[in-house]
């Protein structure tokens, strides 16, 4: 059960490690906000796994912190200026 | 083994990231890889063993670093936008050559270090025999608020002293709202959902501090990455001047502290020495309230805030 | 591996199959509209199938409570940025042109 649940981890980290890929090459901002909305995700599935590998049940909060603020970037990035040419201000 | 397989990936994960932030063809792009190698610092953290940290970092650097950034991207964009489509630093043909003699240094220092004996006695050993006979748990906790409260106290005053460099300068320029998205009726339904659920995640990190990973550092963080979501949601406006109860939140970590560390020379104990897992709950709660205010209107570049 | 163990490895697996899906859409869709799609499904019944897994490997009942919260935080805050993300991607090839 070890064996696979390091799998697991290694086999999320690769996926982000290709989601990198979409960072560098875009084209348009979005899809590099889009591969870092991927990441937020599979850090968070990476944290839950290690939990149970590591037997450390406080990564599982860190992983709810993870959650709660992933929101942050995304609102943040939506307020740049050129997305929304109906906005006021 | 396949946690051997991890650390690698993750340590070139990081490499790798650090590189795109310092080389990427665009600053959108280093912008991005910052937020995502705070993420995978978190990780790094987690698999050292250190979940305090890990929360810390959750908290503010992919949370409050990431937004902090994008916001600057964002007044970059209106003052200079010829800037941000070049990449962070220029090219240079001495990047190859430091990079190499980086790696020997690294290299020899890491062989010296692996090759030094165990210390015989190390400060972090007696610490943690000493939180074993302490009330507190949580050995971070503990050396945090009991053997070194000093600087726990005197960190509290950098960031008082911090928002008062904000606000001083606040006089002379206007502050920034940031401008919020279009009402999205989605928007509102998150806050609706979050932020509640963020307030109660404080609360039981601040609880748990005690005894499991959190504090109220981390308490503090969660809570200011939650009044930055509403102001960028446009439900709290950065204000020029604090309110008197705000002033007031700003200081009482302080006061508290200051007033717990105080209390312990009328009984003849030595300054600081706090008894009593009460007391440290109670110190921990002001700081909590001071941190999170400081640390939200240190990001909004404001003195003080006001709802729409 | 006795049933547990097995129920919980299926899962996780399942879940590791939808993360590369959502993976391999991000990096071949044409459009970001498309990318999105595929990603969310990564973002929610990938990490749903993982925490199931999670769940029946752990035992807790505390622990699948937590990792419950989190996935629904997690569908929460997916939504709201893919939403956002997309509004956006959608606005900016539809209006200025920019």
């Amino acid at each position: 059960m070890e064996f696979l649940l390091g799998g697991v981890a290694v086999f999320l980290l690769l996926n982000l490690a290709v989601g990198l890929v979409r960072v560098v090459r875009g084209p348009a901002d979005s899809d590099r906000m889009l591969a870092a909305l991927l990441f937020g995700t599979t850090t968070v599935a990476v944290l839950l796994v290690l939990a149970a590998l590591m037997a450390q049940p406080a990564l599982r909060d860190v992983a709810l912190l993870f959650v709660l603020l992933a929101t942050l970037l995304s609102i943040a990035f939506v307020g740049l200026p050129g997305g929304d040419p109906g906005a006021h201000r | 083994m396949m946690l051997l397989a991890f650390d690698l990936l993750l340590a070139a994960g990081l490499l790798g990231l650090a590189v795109l932030v310092v080389a990427g063809p665009t600053l959108f792009v280093s912008l991005v890889a910052y937020t995502v190698f705070g993420l995978l610092m978190a990780v790094a953290w987690a698999r050292l063993g250190a979940p305090d940290l890990a929360l810390a970092e959750a908290a503010i650097g992919a949370g409050l670093t990431g937004a902090m950034l994008m916001l600057s991207y964002r007044r970059l964009l209106a003052i200079r936008p010829e800037r941000t489509g070049q990449r962070l630093v220029r090219r240079s043909r001495l990047a190859l050559p430091i990079a190499l003699a980086c790696t020997v240094l690294s290299a020899g220092l890491f062989m010296a270090l692996a090759g030094l004996p165990e210390p015989q006695r190390s400060a972090g050993g007696d610490a943690l025999a000493a939180t074993a006979q302490s009330e507190v748990g949580n050995p971070v906790t503990a050396v945090l608020l009991l053997f070194r409260g000093y600087d726990t106290l005197l960190e509290l005053l950098v960031l008082l002293v911090a928002w008062l460099g904000v606000a001083m300068v606040q006089a002379q320029a206007r502050p920034s709202a940031p401008r919020p998205p279009a009402p999205v009726p989605l928007l509102d339904a998150l806050l609706a959902a979050v932020v509640p659920g963020t307030v109660l995640v404080g609360g039981y990190l601040l609880h748990a501090g005690g005894q499991a990973p959190g504090g109220a550092f981390q308490a503090g963080a969660v809570l200011a990455a939650a009044g930055v979501l509403m102001a960028l949601a446009g439900r709290l406006q950065p204000r020029a001047r604090a309110t008197p109860v705000q002033a007031g939140l700003l200081v009482l970590g302080l006061l508290v502290f200051t007033a717990a560390g105080l209390w312990p020379l009328a009984a003849g104990q030595p300054l600081l020495a706090l008894d009593g897992l009460a007391t440290v709950y109670a110190v921990e709660a002001a700081m909590t309230v001071s941190i999170a205010l400081g640390l939200c209107l240190l990001f909004l570049g404001a003195a003080g805030l006001g709802s729409k | 591996m006795s049933l547990v163990e097995l129920a919980a490895a299926l899962f996780l697996l399942c879940g590791c199959a939808f993360f590369l899906a959502g993976t391999l859409g991000l990096l071949r869709f044409p459009d970001t509209l498309s990318r999105l799609h595929a990603l969310t499904k990564a973002d929610n019944v990938g990490l749903l199938l993982i925490c199931i897994g999670l769940a029946i490997q752990s035992g807790s009942l505390r622990a699948s409570l937590q990792l419950g919260l989190v996935w629904l935080l997690a569908l929460t805050a997916s939504t709201v940025s893919a939403h956002l993300v997309a509004r956006r991607a959608h606005r900016q090839s539809n209006g200025a042109g920019r």
